[in-house]
C-alpha cells in the first residue's frame, strides 16, 4: 500500500513538479506567474490534440511546452513592457487559459489517444519496492527527474544560472555586466511557460489519457504554492510536489480499500496539504525570497 | 534571442514620453485600448461562424432595449459588485483577496443551510435578513482562514486564499452530495428548494431582484468608508506604505483581519443573494466564476467601489452575451471569459506603468 501511494505520488506529482522548477526559473528571475494554470491548460489540450492529430506523444509533449510558452508570453509582455501588475496579470492569464481551453477543447473530449505509457527500466524496475516506485513511469516523467538536478546546477553552478539569479535580485549589477535583465526575464518567463506546458502535457497525455475541461484543477496554483513552500530551491520544490502527488494518490487508495470516508475530505486533502506546507515555511524566518520578488509582494496592491 | 528583443518595442523613456501624449492622441489610445479587444473577438468569432457585429448589437440591445435585458445584465451585474467589492476593500490595505470564488461558495453554502434547515417556517421579515446573515458569516469565515494565515501564520494572502477557493468549492460538494442533498432530488447533488417567502421580491416583467440595490448599498458605504472615516483612512495609510502605517501606530493586523472579514462577508452575501435571488437551491456550481470576475472588476475599476459600479456592470454585459452566444449560435457560454480576459490584457497593456 505504501509503495502505491508513492508511486501514485511520482505519476499524478510530476505534472505539478515540472510546472513547479518552471516557476521557480521565472520567480528567480523575479517574476511570479499565477497565470501558470493557465499555461498547464493550454499545454494539456495543445499536447493532448498534437497527440491526437499525429499519433506522436512526444510531438505532443513538445506542442504543449509551446502553447505554455505561447502564453507566458503575454505573461513577459504586459509584465516586463507594460509595467503591469504580475499577480493581475497572472491571474486574467489563467482565466485566459480556462476560457479558451473550454473553448477550443469541445472536439476533444470525447478523443482517445495511446499517449505516452509506462515504460519500465530493465533491471532497475526489478528491484522489490524501490523499482516499482521509481523505475516504472511514463518516459516523461523520467526525463522531469532528470531535470531537477540538471535544473540546481545550472541555477547553481553555472554563469546561466548566476545572470538569471541576478535579475531577480539585484538588475542593476547586470546592467553593470552589460546584460540587459529585461531579456533575461522574458527567457525565465517563457521557460517556466515552456515547463507549465509540459507539464499539462503530461497530465493530458500520460497521466489521464484524455482532454476534460478545466482538468487542472488547480494544479498550477498549487506549482506556485510549492515554489514558495521550497524557498525557491529545485529539490525542495520536487519533495512539495510529489507531496501533493502523494495525497491524491492517497484519495484511490482509500477509496480501494472501501474506508468510510466522503471523496470530497479525500479530494480537498492535497490542497490543504499544500497549505499546511506553506504554514510550516512561512513562520520561518524568509530571507530566500528574491529580492526583486519581495517587492512585488511589498509592493501595494493597488494595480 | 533575436524575437524577443523585437517585442521590446519602447526604453523607458520612449515609455515616459507616451505618458506625456497630447491629449488628442491620448483619447486615441484610450479608443484603441477599448476597441481591440472587441475587435480581435470578433475575429475570432468569425474564424468559428458567428457574425461578431450581430452578437455586439444585441448585446447592447438587450442591455440596455428593454427592462427585461437591463435586468438580466443587473443580476450578472450583483454578484460581481459585491465580490469586486470583497477584492477592492483588501487592496486598498494593500492586500490581494482572490478569494472571492470560495467565500461567495461559503457563503451560499451557509445561507442555503439556514433557509434549509432552520428559516423554513419563519416569516420573510426575519427569515431573509438571517438568511443574509447567515451568507455573510459563511463567508466571513472562510475569509477568516485566510486572515488567520495571514496574520498569524504570515503566510501570502494570494495563494492562500487561491488555495481555499479549491477546497471551498469540494466542501460545498460534499454538502450537496450529502447532508443537503434533496431528497427528492433523484440523485442529483443540489440542496431541497428554499422556503417561497424567503426568496427576495422581484420586479415586475423581469427576473431582476431586490438583491442589486442592497449590493449597491454596500457599494456606497465601502466607498463612504473609505473615503470617510478614520478608519478607512487608517486603511488607506496602510495600503499606501506599510512602515509608515506601522511607525504611526496603526494596528496593522487588526486592520488586515478586518478588511479580509468585510470582504469575506460580502462576497458570502453575494452567495445569498445568488442562492435567495436566483437558483433558489444550492448546486456545486452556484456562483461559479464570480469571484474570479469580481476582481477583474475590481481590478478594471482600480479598486474604487464607486468606479466598480460601471466595470461590474460591463462585466455583466458581457456575461450576458455569453449566455446569447451559447443559445444562439451553439458556442460553450465560457468562450465569452475570453473576451473578458482581453478587455483586461489591453487594459493592462494600456495602463503603462501605473504603480506596476
Amino acid at each position: 500500500m505504501i509503495a502505491d501511494i508513492l508511486t501514485g505520488a511520482l505519476r499524478s506529482g510530476t505534472s505539478v513538479m515540472l510546472a513547479s522548477q518552471g516557476e521557480l526559473i521565472s520567480e528567480r528571475a523575479g517574476v511570479i506567474n499565477l497565470g501558470t494554470e493557465g499555461c498547464m491548460l493550454a499545454g494539456a489540450l495543445g499536447g493532448f490534440a498534437t497527440t491526437v492529430w499525429t499519433g506522436n506523444p512526444w510531438l505532443g509533449a513538445l506542442a504543449g511546452g509551446l502553447c505554455g510558452m505561447l502564453l507566458s508570453l503575454i505573461h513577459a509582455c504586459l509584465v516586463l513592457d507594460r509595467g503591469a501588475n504580475q499577480l493581475a496579470s497572472g491571474l486574467t492569464l489563467m482565466f485566459f487559459g480556462i476560457g479558451v481551453t473550454a473553448f477550443l477543447g469541445r472536439s476533444f473530449v470525447s478523443e482517445q489517444i495511446v499517449g505516452f505509457n509506462p515504460a519500465p527500466i530493465p533491471v532497475l524496475s526489478d528491484i522489490p519496492v524501490l523499482g516499482e516506485v521509481l523505475f516504472n513511469h511514463d518516459p516523461l516523467t523520467y526525463l522531469s527527474m532528470l531535470l531537477v538536478p540538471a535544473l540546481w546546477f545550472v541555477l547553481f553552478r553555472t554563469r546561466i544560472g548566476i545572470i538569471l539569479r541576478a535579475a531577480g535580485e539585484r538588475e542593476e549589477v547586470l546592467f553593470a555586466c552589460g546584460v540587459n535583465p529585461r531579456l533575461v526575464r522574458y527567457a525565465a518567463v517563457l521557460a517556466g511557460g515552456f515547463l507549465a506546458g509540459i507539464g499539462g502535457a503530461q497530465l493530458s497525455v500520460a497521466y489521464t489519457h484524455s482532454w476534460v475541461e478545466n482538468m487542472t484543477a488547480g494544479r498550477g496554483v498549487v506549482a506556485v504554492a510549492m515554489v514558495i513552500f521550497a524557498a525557491w530551491r529545485p529539490f525542495r520544490a520536487m519533495l512539495g510536489a510529489y507531496l501533493f502527488g502523494a495525497a491524491q494518490a492517497l484519495q484511490l487508495t482509500v477509496q480501494q480499500q472501501g474506508l468510510p470516508i466522503s471523496p470530497y475530505f479525500l479530494f480537498m486533502a492535497p490542497y490543504v496539504l499544500t497549505l499546511a506546507a506553506l504554514l510550516i515555511v512561512e513562520r520561518r524566518k524568509r530571507s530566500s525570497v528574491p529580492e526583486g520578488l519581495s517587492r512585488v509582494f511589498a509592493a501595494d496592491a493597488d494595480g | 534571442m533575436k524575437t524577443e528583443a523585437d517585442l521590446l518595442p519602447l526604453s523607458p523613456q520612449a515609455a515616459r514620453a507616451v505618458g506625456r501624449l497630447r491629449p488628442a492622441r491620448k483619447i486615441g489610445r484610450q479608443i484603441f485600448v477599448f476597441l481591440a479587444p472587441f475587435v480581435l473577438y470578433g475575429l475570432f468569432l468569425l474564424y468559428n461562424g458567428v457574425n461578431p457585429w450581430e452578437l455586439y448589437v444585441s448585446m447592447v440591445r438587450s442591455a440596455f432595449g428593454d427592462w427585461f435585458g437591463f435586468g438580466e445584465t443587473l443580476i450578472k451585474a450583483t454578484p460581481i459588485l459585491l465580490t469586486g467589492l470583497a477584492a477592492a476593500l483588501p487592496a486598498r490595505a494593500g492586500l490581494i483577496n482572490v478569494g472571492g470564488e470560495g467565500q461567495l461558495a461559503i457563503g451560499a453554502l451557509l445561507a442555503t443551510m439556514a433557509a434549509v434547515w432552520l428559516l423554513d417556517a419563519v416569516p420573510a421579515a426575519a427569515g431573509i435578513p438571517l438568511m443574509l446573515f447567515a451568507g455573510a458569516l459563511g463567508g466571513a469565515l472562510w475569509a477568516g482562514v485566510t486572515a488567520l494565515l495571514k496574520v498569524a501564520g504570515r503566510m501570502n494572502e494570494t495563494i492562500a486564499s487561491l488555495l481555499l477557493n479549491y477546497v471551498a468549492v469540494f466542501l460545498v460538494g460534499y454538502f450537496v452530495h450529502g447532508p443537503l442533498k434533496d431528497p427528492h432530488s433523484f440523485n442529483w447533488p443540489f440542496s431541497p428548494e428554499i422556503a417561497r417567502q424567503l426568496r427576495l421580491p422581484v420586479f415586475d416583467g423581469t427576473r431582476l431582484h431586490i438583491g442589486f440595490l442592497l449590493a449597491i448599498a454596500f457599494a456606497v458605504l465601502v466607498w463612504l468608508v473609505l473615503a470617510k472615516t478614520g478608519t478607512g483612512f487608517r486603511i488607506r495609510v496602510l495600503g499606501g506604505n506599510r512602515i509608515a502605517a506601522e511607525r504611526a501606530g496603526i494596528r496593522v493586523s487588526l486592520i488586515y483581519a478586518g478588511v479580509l472579514l468585510a470582504a469575506g462577508a460580502l462576497a458570502g452575501i453575494a452567495g445569498m443573494i445568488e442562492i435567495a435571488g436566483i437558483e433558489g437551491r444550492l448546486r456545486p456550481t452556484t456562483g461559479a466564476t464570480y469571484g474570479y470576475l469580481g476582481f477583474l472588476a475590481a481590478w478594471m475599476a482600480w479598486n474604487h467601489p464607486l468606479r466598480l459600479l460601471l466595470t461590474s456592470f460591463l462585466l455583466g454585459m458581457i456575461a450576458v452575451a455569453g449566455n446569447e452566444l451559447e443559445i444562439g449560435s451553439g458556442l460553450p457560454s465560457s468562450s465569452v471569459h475570453m473576451l473578458m480576459a482581453l478587455v483586461l490584457f489591453f487594459l493592462m497593456g494600456g495602463a503603462r506603468g501605473r504603480k506596476a
